[in-house]
């Protein structure tokens, strides 16, 4: 028997196993272990993961906090709550198996001696498992401690693997909080990690359907020669939810708002995807050079007066939804009451490239609307109006293709059809295509794709360096419209359970559009 | 899980009617009477990804297989097509019953998929694909599930329509002049994609194997295994001798020069192979048959210091991975594949792809198939 191995040697039994990269065998270290993304969505991934059989062979996982607590206190902790919100349901048995790969490292996250006692640690595993190992460091932690984090796994040595192995970072958002917290942010990242083992996630990539957006497009011939301005119209996005700042969650969003929380990064991936050209390949670096282009064709709203007319910030009043009744947002538990932060934003943005010259891509997101839906919606260019609509019949219902991120993941088509009978009545009918109603079972949870993911060193569904970056600029000037500008644009109302502002309607009118209705 | 009802189930008694098949239609009034049934019923989502037809020769299988449609149609939106055929019947006759299974959600009947079935008897049995094959939804892949044995009717004229065949080599007695016909189908169509329920049944296993060697230890001692030793339910042979021809191609053993000598003849209980590693290293493989077992109850491969094993209890609903080296002791848990043949398809439904894998395996599994079960007629 050979000592202690070496470089990770080729594994001949997964060739042809399975079509997807490889994850390999890694310890996972999650900062900010003891908080809600740990035990609502990464402990739980992995766990399903583990049920499912996908997660490799030998990971380990430490959780790294501040708090005092036991293997067995912090172990406990995440069962409660895998047993509330774990996909494939809680097996004592199988729980039991997985949380023995789960340890506890109590350090505060500016303590550096913490991160050598975790070297040391990482190292034991190491050796437990039997050979040098990899690392995932996923940063969970609250924004203010990503530069510490990071620059104590430099000192400690922990950024840089073994011959033959990896050490990767997966960031979470907010990935900064404009620009220039984005660049030093990714500064503090390239000075520890290679762009290449760096991970920034979004978890909207890791939806099916956002996943499905390029193989409806490059995998279906019928739609890509129509995607462009000869054929569309306009293209909205919305992402609408009905909850508030329930659960102290307006601590973090008023400091944040909707701009910053859910259009810099999640909605404009989304719409990076649905405008980017055909890429060369699929490898990371190919789609991802293709999406960064697009938000870097983004028409900058760079004054005040292009922002007041391109972009619309509301909040909502106090309402009902769910037939509830809500307070407004300015009332929200830990709300400034005299806030200023926007938690309903809706733009008009202009991609200046030869494809979509012309054509508007709307984008909405808001809290407390009437309820929780995102998609994409590509509406099509009426046809002329020389045949059916000149016989008192109505055609102005032009083609919607909807791609529904959630809930109720799936695509519709929208076409014209007559009405049976003898004259030629016209009215809209839609194709719908249900992922729950074709295939019958849930998709998994975003987060164990990209866990795998990272496992596997596949960046595809993750953001790059200049993508976040050129994102920040173009919101950047929005944020400085609205608060370092003398005569900002107005802040509007709506009740709470309804579409939004009155501003928001007028976006899309001045245009001769409207809002899709959900 | 969701309740299910039975469109049928519902309607008039106007026509014959069976409470599993349906409604029982004149073959050429098959369309007009799925119209029908789609009018006088308030379900409104016809959902259909693919078409599936379940043929069996085996008497009253056409009921089973109606059962097993509900079951799978929770998770496989088809269009199914049932065909039960008799080839001694004295009479040519066919008759056809459709009904539609629908899945209940929120109380409502939410997706429903078509179900047609047709019963073929004596000389009919020839118009199976000019009347069943009428009947497939355009555009859709066509996956068939051949149940038994095959018969005369397995041949080009029946898989040149077929995207996906299903077949359960277990269920076959004399799998050697079977496995001949299925191969040679594979050589003239590159585009068919051949799905062995017992290659489906050692899925969980591979997935074991190639989980423990990602381990450094394990993946560092493969070179060493000298032993392999499988046990197998009787009835799943197939499912073992594939899972070790998956295991000597990948691992790139060559076959052993001993493999016709004495020490790998087979016995009523175990058989044995030889092979060698590119390292030159001998490795001795036995299959072992055991009433006790699960369809597949045990791999264990054996090097210089080390024991990989795979392990599955009959009837646990989870497999053991254990790597066995000094000072390096791990033990972890994996999934199973289903032990009913309708699980497998279900998995089978969900995993999709091509199967390049089992093309790349099946020579290697016909040659150690042939030796051994020509040793045995010839001993």
């Amino acid at each position: 028997m050979s000592e202690t191995p070496g470089p990770r040697m080729s594994n001949p039994f997964r060739e042809d196993l399975v079509s997807r990269s490889r994850p390999q065998p890694c310890t996972v270290v999650i900062f900010g272990a003891t908080g809600d993304l740990t035990h609502r969505k990464l402990v739980p991934a992995l766990y399903n993961l583990a049920v499912d059989g996908e997660l490799p062979h030998g990971v380990k996982i430490v959780g790294f906090a501040r708090r005092d607590k036991a293997d067995d206190e912090f172990r406990a902790g995440l069962e409660e709550l895998n047993r509330k919100v774990s996909r494939s349901g809680h097996d004592d048995e199988l729980w039991g198996n997985f949380v023995q790969s789960i340890t506890y490292h109590r350090s505060e996250f500016t303590d550096a001696d913490g991160y050598q006692r975790l070297s040391e640690r990482l190292d034991e595993i190491d050796r437990e498992c039997g050979g040098k190992g990899n690392r995932l460091f996923y940063i969970a932690s609250a924004p203010d401690f990503f530069d510490d984090i990071l620059e104590n796994l430099k000192a400690a040595g922990l950024n840089k693997a073994s011959d033959g192995c990896w050490a990767r970072v997966i960031v979470e958002k907010p990935f900064g909080t404009d620009l220039a917290t984005a660049r030093h942010l990714n500064e503090v990242v390239s000075r520890t990690f290679e762009e290449r083992d760096t991970f920034r996630i979004d978890h909207y990539l890791g939806k099916e359907t956002a996943q499905n957006l390029m193989v409806l497009r490059f995998a279906n011939s019928i739609f890509e020669p129509l995607w462009n301005n000869r054929y569309i119209d306009q293209i909205q996005i919305t992402c609408a939810e009905n909850l508030g700042m329930e659960g102290g969650r307006g601590g973090y969003y008023d400091t944040a708002g909707a701009l910053r929380d859910m259009v810099q990064n999640h909605l404009l991936q989304l719409m990076s995807l649905v405008a980017m050209e055909p890429p060369t390949d699929l490898s990371a670096d190919g789609v991802r050079d293709e999406k960064v282009k697009v938000i870097r064709s983004l028409r900058q709203w760079d004054t005040p007066e292009k922002v007041a007319k391109n972009v619309v910030r509301g909040q909502y009043q106090a309402g009902y939804v769910d037939g509830e009744s809500v307070p407004g947002y300015r009332e929200e538990d830990r709300v400034d009451p005299e806030s200023m932060t926007e938690a309903y934003v809706a733009l008009r943005l202009m991609v200046d490239t030869w494809r979509w010259s012309g054509v508007p891509f709307y984008i909405r997101m808001g809290k407390r609307l009437p309820k929780k839906a995102t998609e994409i919606s590509v509406h099509f260019k009426s046809p002329p109006s020389v045949l059916f609509n000149t016989q008192g019949s109505s055609a102005a219902e032009s083609n919607v293709l909807v791609i529904r991120i959630q809930p109720d993941e799936g695509i519709s088509l929208r076409t014209v059809s007559k009405i049976p009978g003898t004259s030629m009545r016209l009215e809209p009918v839609k194709m719908d295509f249900r992922y729950a109603t074709s295939f019958g079972k849930g998709s998994p949870e975003a987060y164990e794709r990209l866990l795998l993911d990272a496992m596997a060193g596949d960046a595809t569904l993750f953001a790059r360096r200049d993508e976040v970056e050129e994102a920040w600029k173009f919101i950047d000037h929005i944020e400085h419209a609205w608060h370092e500008s003398e005569e900002p644009p107005v802040m509007a109302e709506f009740v709470a359970g309804t579409w939004g502002p009155k501003e928001a309607d007028d976006l899309l009118r001045e245009d001769g559009h409207a809002w899709r209705r959900l | 899980m969701a309740p299910t009802v039975t469109l049928a189930a519902t309607m008039s008694e106007e026509f014959e009617y069976h409470p599993e098949l349906g409604r029982k239609v004149p073959v050429g009034e098959i369309d007009r009477e799925l119209r029908r049934l789609w009018a006088e019923d308030d379900a409104r989502t016809n959902a259909s990804l693919i078409n599936l037809a379940i043929y069996t020769e085996r008497r009253g299988a056409l009921v089973e297989n109606s059962q097993a449609i509900r079951e799978l149609t929770r998770e496989h939106a088809c269009r199914a097509l049932l065909i039960g055929i008799n080839r001694e019947a004295p009479e040519a006759s066919i008759e056809a019953w459709i009904t539609a299974h629908c899945h209940l959600l929120n109380g409502q009947k939410a997706v429903c998929c078509e179900q047609l079935a047709f019963a073929l008897k004596g000389r009919a049995t020839g118009r199976l694909r000019n009347t069943v094959f009428a009947h497939l939804n355009s555009d859709l892949p066509l996956t068939f599930w051949w149940q038994g044995e095959l018969s005369p009717i397995f041949t080009e004229r029946l898989y040149s329509l077929v995207d996906r065949f299903i077949l359960d080599s277990s269920e076959w007695a004399d799998p050697v002049s079977s496995f001949a016909r299925v191969h040679e189908a594979a050589a003239q169509s590159d585009e068919l994609i051949i799905q062995d329920l017992s290659w489906t049944r050692s899925y969980q296993f591979r997935v074991s194997v190639a989980a423990l060697f990602d381990d450094p230890v394990a993946s560092a001692g493969l070179s060493s295994i000298s032993k392999v030793e499988i046990v197998h339910h009787p009835k799943h042979r197939m499912a073992a001798l594939q899972l070790l021809a998956w295991l000597s191609v990948q691992a790139r053993w060559r076959p052993g020069m001993e493999l016709s000598l004495a020490d790998a003849r087979r016995t009523d209980e175990t058989e044995g192979f030889s092979f060698e590693s590119r390292e030159g290293v001998a490795v001795v493989a036995s299959l072992r048959a055991s009433e006790s077992s699960a369809p597949l109850g045990n791999l264990s491969l054996e090097g210089e210091g080390l024991k990989v094993e795979v392990h599955r209890e009959a009837g646990s609903d989870r497999l053991s991975r254990r790597l066995d080296a000094p000072g390096h002791k791990v033990e972890t848990h994996g999934p199973v594949n289903s032990d009913d043949s309708l699980g497998l398809v279900g998995e089978q439904l969900s995993r999709g792809g091509k199967n390049s894998l089992y093309r790349k395996i099946l020579p290697r599994f016909l040659t150690m198939l042939s030796e051994h079960d020509w040793h045995e007629s010839g001993s």
